[in-house]
């Protein structure tokens, strides 16, 4: 196509996912699963190494929710990757409720979807740009042992005191490392 | 206005997915009723697609997998698309149910995130009574020990002294509480571990109804109460280990 070479890539992503909204296009869907599957691989090997089956499932599972949920993407309200970060984590946890050994009755379906949708706000898209770029630029500064705490909490989904166990470091260290880079990422307040 | 919210560690490991459950469904119904917390979530959210971008990308061809995905895609597609309605519909359901039950003036408004247990409202579930003044019904049990649960209490009544065998998380979904460290009312978090003691006292004004998740069961620690932990046990998935 003509056309999308002209696009930055975040651009031909979002134009990718009106394609599939409104046309049902498989050549946009094609595209993201290129850039989107290994993202959803790594993901998941961080937390589970070697288990290459459950990654395999869970980036099918998160490129047919984006099939099928692409028209109620609200650019306005997160980015593309942060929707789709969503997808893949709500993938995990439901692939882990039905695969372990503790079954749970909760779906997490129910959970996390009252959080997605509210009331329109004119400056909402600005705004979510301006939280977005701030979360990356302060990200990059942030001193490697602070972000190795945020690494192991994302990415291998250990809770605070998996990770202080696993860094034979004390909770509350943990707990202060992340209260720190929190704070410095705007994102934690004190009240 | 919510004044008691969950710890900042608690919502960064409920919006990287690495909370338990049960744990989750608490925070979820907090955040129903607490914007403030749903912007931090939304950020914390922000954060972790970033995370999500940087990571390392392998070599592995995921040529196979796409040709596999794309040959099964209008099947897959359409199985994931009947489970969505089946999903949807039940829940415009217990939506409307619970719209409908809203109506009336003297009814409660049950959190989306409690209406796959709460489908008709809060009369409607299996309430057993622990003591005159206080009610309890289990809305799940999960398999790794948590128990997830409504408290019910009468106006001005107090609860029995107790301890936590486990760390237990509080939500006051109607009325308020309040024991020797504050006030709690609707939307308030409180999380105590096993190292607290406390006496709970309802309010006046009204009942009150809180969800609470025990990871272990509830002891009362009065003389006489002391008689009505076999009661709790049994009440708890840990009952008969």
């Amino acid at each position: 196509m003509e056309c999308a070479t002209k696009l930055q890539p975040d651009e031909q992503r979002l134009a990718d996912m009106t394609a599939i909204a409104e046309h049902r296009d498989q050549a946009a869907l094609g595209r993201l699963f290129d850039h989107y599957v290994p993202k959803v691989r790594s993901f998941c090997l961080a937390a589970q190494p070697g288990a290459n089956l459950m990654a395999d499932d869970i980036a099918q599972e998160v490129m047919i929710r984006i099939w099928n949920k692409a028209h109620t993407y609200k650019p306005d309200t997160a980015s593309l990757n942060t929707w789709v970060f969503t997808l893949a984590r709500n993938a995990r946890i439901d692939y882990l409720r039905k695969n372990s050994r503790h079954q749970s009755d909760i779906d997490p379906e129910y959970l996390w979807q009252n959080v997605v949708d509210e009331n329109a706000d004119p400056f909402k898209d600005a705004q979510q740009k301006r939280d977005q770029e701030r979360i990356k630029d302060a990200l990059e500064k942030l001193p490697q042992d602070q972000k190795q705490v945020l690494a192991k909490v994302y990415l291998e989904g250990k809770t605070h005191k998996e990770a202080a166990e696993e860094l034979s470091l004390p909770l509350g260290t943990i707990k202060s490392r992340v209260r720190l880079a929190l704070h410095k990422l705007t994102i934690y307040i004190k009240r | 206005m919510t004044h008691y919210h969950p710890s900042i560690e608690t919502l960064t490991d409920y919006a990287a997915g690495s909370l338990p459950l049960a744990h989750s469904l608490c925070i979820s119904t907090h955040l129903e009723l607490c914007s403030e917390c749903q912007q931090q979530v939304r950020k914390l959210e922000m954060l972790g697609s970033e995370f999500f971008e940087d990571t390392k990308s392998e070599d592995r061809q995921l040529n196979s997998l796409k040709d596999s995905f794309f040959a099964h895609l209008e099947t897959e597609s359409h199985s994931a698309t009947l489970a969505e309605q089946a999903k949807e519909e039940k829940r415009q359901m217990l939506d409307q149910t619970n719209e409908s039950k809203a109506l009336d003036w003297d009814a409660y408004k049950v959190p989306k995130s409690l209406r796959q247990f709460i489908p008709k409202g809060y009369d409607d579930l299996k309430w057993s009574r622990i003591s005159p003044s206080f009610k309890m019904a289990t809305l799940c049990n999960e398999e790794g020990g948590a128990q997830i649960a409504l408290t019910r209490i009468k106006a001005g009544s107090h609860m029995p002294t107790h301890t936590h065998t486990g760390d237990e998380l509080t939500l006051v979904l109607e009325g308020a509480f309040s024991d020797e460290s504050g006030v709690y009312r609707q939307g308030d978090f409180i999380s105590r571990d096993s190292s607290h003691k406390h006496q709970p006292i309802v309010t006046k004004d009204a009942e009150c109804i809180c969800l609470t998740v025990l990871d272990a069961p509830v002891e009362f620690t009065g003389w006489f109460t002391r008689l009505l932990n076999p009661i709790l046990r049994r009440h708890h998935p840990h009952s008969g280990l």
